[in-house]
């Protein structure tokens, strides 16, 4: 690291890795229920663990683009963080407002908006929170000794997330309106503002682990979130098919639907072809395959799987189905998880002077939890398929077709258990590297940063 | 190829002309939701239950015009599907209705929240949603056997209740059996204890008691042991 108060960012990822525990924890719970295992009901019914997961999902993942963010934005800057004091202000009361609101959902006390469920009272505290760090980024940003794109570009990401976050604090009476708003949150955030602090965080791992000239890098980022916004903004049409609106959405939401994958494959070709460009090898391969892996992943999940359902002719069977659950879990696993794990891989034995790079445990991380979400993913995709002909092709009753399909959640739980190994392994890493020290500071030099060392 | 200043231009330009066709699109969609018959039925009573709906995350199991979390049964058409005396009898006690099927947390809900909830079903459930959720295209059609032989005619309780999982000369539901030949199978008095306590005849079943008076019971019985 550079900067002393890149050590912040540990911090961050450090709560990301807990909150990511908590979450499979819950994701378990329901796994054994949909098998007829619900032995928890009566403390945390279906409702609360769904709850619970999705939104401690949402939660890690924005702690992990926090840290992200304070990791690379001193660096890209030159300067240190604007305020290191508010910084652990903010992420004490981030974590305060998520376990408040996680401990609320076991209470029945929650807003009940899929994915919006944090109760209205704490979504102003969530507002005060955010503004904070933006805040603090944002004076880094411009007080900084440059202006880097790719600064930039994650910066207006934040930015567009945390503005994105209050059409959802609206109240409506009509659930086709509700609907169409919350779709403004959580779509733009998914297939719109988010990707652009993905595209940020992999260019700037792209430029420090290949080497590859920033201009090159950064040009292509602007073509990748330029199609991401062109193609994703009237995207979220393919929200609004069937929920009451004028017809027009199935035309502007399926066309634009068809043109969200070029994003993505942009994505996964852009990291691909800079990765060969590369003139040297970078020492923490784990990283590099982080990296790719993130971007050809969410290609697979986002991309493909989005593409598979979104057309108006098979959303109107597969909407509201198993479908969802299989293309949702690999496309936040390839975009957004994965390229938080990338940041953290690669930051790590920069903020701690260890070089742990490229041990056993890290590839067999890498591994098994890549080939348990896969499973994963398989697992709701045939349960899914099954659910949509039995259910919306014969009519058959909803509860029969879930005991149809109840066998298809043992080898989801079975797939878990193998992407849990893989998730165990990388935290026992994370362990292994220890709390960042300042002996660290300038250890760019001995990791073999490649523009870093080519630079001084 | 492209410069890095084209490349910024073609993400601002395309970023812009897209975010300004959404708002335009937006401020279509909502005048046409407010000005559709939709929105002159949206009564306090429906409000009232969209609140109850949200206030316990009834989407973290079910759906709702396909969204939730594909747990429980797609709500959407559940008013047309099973009807308000069915839902009501439902809500006041979920696990009685599926008897060691999935379960559902009871609520206490009171009578008049009950009705709320039932109003807001009702509402969604007129919605236009262009065609969803779709009608099966297989479904095979329950056999018809001459139901007019009975000479009871048919409580109002059955019409409420009993149609949501039994069908009768081809409507109705078809969780349960087709109850055409019924009294074929079942005399009176063994019909009359089966309503009764369903688990106590056939431990098990997916059956439930219904909390029906003992003159219900009688009507329903005659009427359903006449079907031959």
């Amino acid at each position: 690291m550079k900067y002393k108060s890149q050590k912040i960012a540990y911090w961050f990822f450090a709560t990301c890795m807990l909150l990511l525990s908590l979450q499979i924890i819950y994701g378990f719970v329901m796994g054994f229920a949909r098998m007829g295992f619900d032995v928890l009901h009566d403390w945390i019914p279906f409702n609360a663990a769904r709850a619970t997961h999705t939104n401690l999902l949402v939660v890690w993942l924005l702690t992990g683009f926090m840290g992200a963010a304070h990791y690379i934005i001193p660096d890209e800057s030159d300067r240190e963080i604007y305020s290191e004091k508010l910084a652990y202000i903010q992420l004490i009361s981030l974590i305060l407002v998520g376990v408040v609101s996680i401990i609320g959902f076991h209470f029945n006390i929650w807003e009940g908006r899929k994915f919006l469920e944090i109760p209205r009272p704490l979504d102003y505290l969530v507002v005060v929170n955010v503004l904070l760090f933006l805040f603090n980024i944002g004076m880094t940003v411009w007080k900084g000794k440059r202006y880097t794109t790719t600064a930039l570009v994650l910066y207006f990401g934040l930015f567009s997330a945390a503005l994105l976050y209050l059409p959802g604090m609206i109240q409506f009476n009509s659930q086709t309106v509700d609907s169409y708003f919350r779709w403004w949150v959580v779509h733009l955030w998914v297939e719109g503002v988010w990707e652009l602090i993905m595209g940020g965080i992999l260019s700037f791992l792209l430029i420090k682990l290949t080497g590859v000239d920033r201009e090159v890098i950064e040009k292509w980022l602007y073509v990748i979130v330029g199609l991401t916004f062109l193609s994703g903004i009237l995207g979220t049409g393919h929200h609004y098919y069937y929920i009451g609106v004028p017809e027009y959405w199935k035309w502007v939401g399926g066309f634009f639907s068809m043109l969200e994958p070029l994003a993505f494959l942009a994505m996964a070709m852009f990291a691909i072809s800079m990765y060969r460009k590369s003139g040297r090898n970078h020492p923490n391969t784990i990283a590099l395959f982080w990296t790719i892996g993130s971007a050809v992943m969410s290609f697979v999940g986002a991309g493909f799987l989005g593409f598979a359902h979104t057309l108006p002719q098979v959303n109107l069977y597969t909407h509201g189905t198993l479908i969802t659950a299989m293309h949702g879990h690999l496309a936040f696993w390839g975009a957004y998880a994965m390229i938080v794990f990338a940041i953290l891989t690669y930051a790590m034995p920069l903020l701690t002077g260890r070089k742990l790079w490229n041990n056993p445990t890290g590839l067999f991380a890498f591994w098994a939890s890549n080939i348990g979400m896969l499973g994963m993913t398989g697992a709701f995709a045939v349960a899914g398929i099954a659910q949509v002909y039995l259910e919306r092709k014969l009519g058959l009753d909803f509860l029969t077709v879930q005991k149809e399909i109840q066998v298809h959640f043992l080898g989801l739980v079975l797939a878990a258990l193998v992407f849990t190994a893989g998730i165990i392994a990388f935290i026992i890493n994370f362990i292994r590297f220890g709390t960042p020290t300042d002996e660290a500071l300038g250890a760019e030099q001995a990791s073999g940063d490649i523009s870093l060392a080519r630079r001084s | 190829m492209l410069t890095k200043f084209q490349a910024k231009l073609f993400f601002l330009v395309g970023t812009f002309l897209f975010s300004a066709v959404f708002l335009m699109l937006t401020y279509d969609s909502l005048k046409y939701v407010y000005s559709s018959p939709s929105s002159r039925t949206l009564s306090e009573e429906v409000i009232r239950g969209k609140e109850l709906w949200e206030k316990n995350n009834c989407m973290g199991c079910h759906t709702i015009l396909g969204e939730g979390a594909y747990y429980a049964p797609e709500l959407t058409k559940v008013y047309e599907r099973r009807g308000p005396e069915w839902i009501r009898v439902f809500l006041k006690d979920p696990e009685a209705m599926y008897p060691g099927e999935r379960k559902m947390v009871k609520y206490d809900f009171s009578e008049s929240q009950i009705s709320d909830i039932i109003a807001f079903l009702k509402w969604n459930g007129e919605l236009d949603l262009k065609g969803f959720p779709p009608k099966p295209e297989y479904k095979t059609s329950t056999q018809i056997v001459n139901s007019e032989s009975a000479s009871v005619t048919q409580p109002e309780k059955f019409k409420q209740i009993c149609t949501a999982c039994h069908s009768v000369a081809g409507s109705g539901g078809n969780v349960g059996p087709a109850l055409d030949s019924v009294g074929k199978k079942y005399d009176l008095a063994y019909l009359q204890n089966w309503l009764k306590d369903p688990q106590k005849v056939k431990p098990g079943t997916a059956m439930p008691k219904l909390p029906l008076t003992d003159s219900e019971i009688k009507d329903l019985s005659s009427y359903l042991s006449q079907l031959k």
